[in-house]
């Protein structure tokens, strides 16, 4: 049993060259391959995490701009809007003004015309009583046999008169 | 043969008694366990990193990588810092080669050749030359030596605390060495002792023996399991504190 702690020198330098031999041989063919893929991959992940995080600031900085000159645009938009409202209330005062004046020249005008007309017919209205008391006058000439028979004449004239 | 020889038989390193030109190989069960395990070691991770498009190629490959990020995240680099980086195919080589080595005991005809306590020595040593190496690499001779004396030590007790942090690294490489040895060994002698109950009990009378049989196997079946898991955490437990002993000088105090 004493011989557990005995060392063996032989084994201790062939375990050390066999170890070492073999942490150059996995260096060389095997761990230099399987560590570069792991690191490749890993860099890679690392490029494209921060790909996205970039392409999220770009389109977060894209959205901030949009934002900004949906911002403007709307404020443009409210503006002419307001200038719309105000040039077409403006124009709504002038066609009311200019509507209400020329009704008020239509007005006139036919007043006018009314007048006219009517000055007319009573013209034409004394001419035809004039010519009718003058026919009347003829009729009571020719009827002078009796004086119920002018009156009656001159009564009879008179409806004609009226029922025109 | 009596018990104590059964024991020495079953973890003893036999010689094969190889001779060339007059002087002895030492080539022994241990050290032709270790040069098998290396050679499978080595054929097994190199067709591995060939890269192979077949479905076990790509889950041993996945396995491979996963094993090197467990070293690196979890041993190098916390206790290393980057600089540990460039040893990295050191430490993925030391935890497999023991714990390869640990559970070859548990293959039939093969035995642990880390119950050797000059195979756990020698890995000490290059251990120990790592960690001088790496102390030598970052600090330079003058630097490395300043990093044994802790900074702002009166300059009185250098004297005395610069051979005492020496002996200290030193012990801590011995002790490497010692821890994976022992752990090793023990475990094999607690087997071969379970074994034994019912050899033992057995010479008594044969029906002890085989009454004996069920207790000593379903004690021998928990202290393999117990042995698979020792397996593991002294090779966790070695390259884990190669790592901080390296570690603590590249980082000095």
């Amino acid at each position: 049993m004493e011989d557990l702690l005995k060392p063996d020198y032989g084994v201790m330098i062939l375990t050390v060259c066999n170890f070492l031999l073999l942490v150059y041989l996995l260096k060389k063919f095997a761990w230099k391959g399987i560590i570069g893929a792991l690191e490749k991959r890993e860099q890679q992940v690392a490029d494209d995490k921060k790909q996205a995080q970039e392409a999220r600031e770009s389109a977060e900085q894209l959205k901030r701009e949009l934002d900004e000159k949906l911002a403007q645009i709307t404020e443009e938009a409210a503006k002419k809007m307001a200038e719309a409202v105000r040039v077409g209330e403006a124009q709504r005062d002038q066609i009311l003004a200019a509507a209400k004046e020329q009704s008020e020249r239509l007005t006139q005008q036919a007043k006018a015309q009314i007048e006219a007309e009517k000055n007319q017919v009573l013209a034409e209205v004394r001419g035809e009583i004039a010519r009718t008391a003058v026919l009347a006058a003829e009729r009571v000439i020719r009827q002078q046999i009796s004086d119920a028979s002018a009156q009656e004449a001159v009564d009879r004239v008179l409806e004609e008169v009226k029922a025109k | 043969m009596d018990v104590a020889e059964i024991i020495s038989h079953h973890i003893l390193d036999h010689d094969w008694g190889v001779v060339l030109g007059g002087m002895r190989m030492p080539v022994t069960t241990h050290s032709v366990t270790i040069a098998a395990v290396s050679i499978i070691l080595f054929l097994g991770l190199w067709w591995i990193s060939r890269r192979h498009e077949s479905r076990a190629g790509r889950l041993l490959t996945t396995l491979a990588e996963e094993y090197v990020t467990f070293i690196r995240d979890g041993m190098v680099l916390p206790n290393m810092g980057a600089e540990g980086r460039s040893f990295l195919p050191y430490f993925c080589t030391l935890f497999l080669f023991i714990l390869s080595v640990n559970l070859a005991g548990m293959i039939p005809q093969m035995k642990t050749a880390t119950s050797n306590i000059s195979v756990t020595a020698a890995l000490a040593l290059c251990s120990g030359g790592l960690i001088l190496f790496s102390g030598l690499k970052f600090h330079g001779p003058i630097g490395f030596l300043k990093g044994f004396v802790p900074s702002g030590t009166p300059a009185w007790l250098v004297p005395l605390i610069f051979p005492l942090e020496v002996v200290s690294l030193v012990i801590k490489v011995c002790v490497l060495a010692i821890r994976l040895f022992a752990n090793m060994l023990s475990g094999h002698m607690v087997l071969i002792c379970l074994l034994l109950i019912i050899f033992i009990v057995g010479n008594m009378h044969i029906a002890a023996g085989a009454g004996s049989l069920i207790p000593a196997m379903g004690l021998e079946i928990f202290m393999t399991c117990l042995e698979l898991l020792v397996a593991f955490l002294q090779a966790y437990v070695f390259t884990l504190l190669t790592a901080i002993f390296a570690g603590s000088v590249i980082h000095t105090h």
